[in-house]
């Protein structure tokens, strides 16, 4: 499934640059995520819990940073998988300045499997734009 | 599948049940027809079920100054079937008659499907046109919002943790008003791709009131508020359903892409409208 979109952040380029970059800034924004740990140069294990209502689920796996290319793009891959199901995003994330803001173009592709897929089909664009609409929101606040 | 392990509780009285709310990892269950299949599913495995499908009090349908007074756990089929609401608040009854099928209506229930608010679900789009408000009840205390600030995002709402909505409270419909709830059903699951529930009221052929509610377009139900100005101020129910959709991101799946399900809303909203307008008087 396609998925792209774009947010303004009350920042400099630079400093959002640096922010979605840093994995402890990462974990706190994308929604759920408990932890980010290093285990090699620009890739992390992940795990997050998913809540959507009465839905939760725990995900195990992995964040990638690819493709750097600072301050402008960078492609961001995360995957992971649990008992409701697996998940797999890869995106390439532009920013570029408007005045003493940055605008973050992404565009990517969400795979999903497994029960939340077999029944969830018709909720997966809709959960996946909230999902980023708060991942966004929440780097708007630590942008700050 | 079955659930997973879990502790199954029958609260005697709704002051038991708020104490319960108030802590734990606890799930309402009334209908059972939304948290069952994903308890089977596995997608939801709460360690309790806090079961308030027989407690009194709680599935009542009286209509006392003008407004309509629904219990939570009054089922679909109560309401489809109340001889109140189908004099005073019929919309809401054509709302219910729509849901899933006989099976899930005789069970399912009105405070189960509002607090659920799943994004395809038939009564948003009624409740927001009828503007009715949601009785909330927890430990602290009860408040009342309306519907329309309730439904805040995909499955979310405004109830925060260890409230329950109590009673749905629906102003009556005018004797001279039209309505029309006109639904596109998924034909596997019967849930609303679309669903459009319109109220008009005029006076000498001009529309003098308008209410447009929405549901399974978008990841929350809303009001068509321009289409509502539209058609106040003179627009034909053509230009006004164009406008239905205006400002609302649709959803997109496998059975209807972003595109189609503009379209069927302004389809359907010139359906709806066209049917409430011969209606009224």
């Amino acid at each position: 499934m396609k998925i792209s979109g774009t947010h303004t952040l009350p920042a400099a380029q630079d400093h959002v640059y640096n922010l979605l970059l840093d994995p402890v800034v990462l974990a706190r924004c994308m929604p759920g995520c408990e932890s980010l740990d290093p285990i090699a140069e620009n890739e992390y294990a992940m795990r997050l819990k998913m809540v959507l209502a009465s839905v939760s689920g725990l995900f195990d796996g992995k964040v990638r940073v690819a493709d750097t290319n600072p301050p402008a793009s960078f492609r961001l891959i995360v995957e992971g998988s649990g008992k409701i199901g697996f998940m797999k995003g890869d995106g390439l994330l532009n920013l570029s300045s408007v005045d003493t803001q940055t605008t973050v173009r992404f565009d990517g592709d969400v795979q999903i499997g497994g029960t939340i897929a077999a029944v969830g089909q018709r909720l997966v664009d809709a959960t996946a734009k909230m999902l980023i609409k708060r991942f966004f929101e929440r780097l708007s606040a630590e942008a700050a | 599948m079955i659930p997973q392990e879990f502790e199954y509780t029958v609260p005697q009285s709704l002051d038991d049940t708020l104490k319960l709310l108030h802590s734990g990892d606890r799930k309402i269950l009334a209908g059972g027809m939304s948290l069952i299949p994903l308890m089977k599913l596995r997608l939801a495995s709460p360690e309790e079920v806090v079961d308030i499908g027989r407690l009194p009090g709680l599935n009542h349908i009286t209509e006392t100054g003008g407004t309509v007074k629904i219990g939570a756990t009054a089922t679909h089929h109560d309401i489809e079937t109340s001889p109140v609401i189908r004099a005073k608040v019929p919309l809401l009854a054509e709302a219910a008659a729509r849901i899933g099928d006989v099976q899930v209506r005789n069970m399912g229930t009105i405070g189960g499907s509002t607090a659920h608010a799943d994004p395809a679900a038939d009564y948003p789009a009624s409740l927001l046109a009828l503007e009715a408000q949601i009785r909330l009840a927890s430990a602290n205390g009860e408040r009342t919002i309306p519907a329309a600030d309730f439904f805040l995002e995909a499955f979310t709402t405004a109830l925060e943790p260890g409230e329950l909505i109590v009673e749905i409270q629906v102003p009556v419909e005018e004797s001279n008003e039209g309505y029309r709830y006109e639904k596109v059903p998924h034909p596997a699951s019967g849930f609303a791709v679309v669903g459009v529930a319109a109220r008009v009221k005029k006076t000498k052929n001009k529309i003098t009131l308008a209410r447009i509610g929405v549901t399974g377009m978008s990841p929350r139900p809303f009001r068509a508020r321009k289409a509502e100005s539209l058609l106040e101020s003179g627009a034909t129910i053509e230009a006004a359903a164009a406008a239905v959709a205006d400002g609302e991101e649709p959803n997109s799946d496998l059975y209807a892409s972003a595109a189609y399900r503009q379209h069927l809303a302004k389809v359907y909203a010139q359906r709806a409208l066209t049917t409430a307008l011969s209606r009224s008087s």
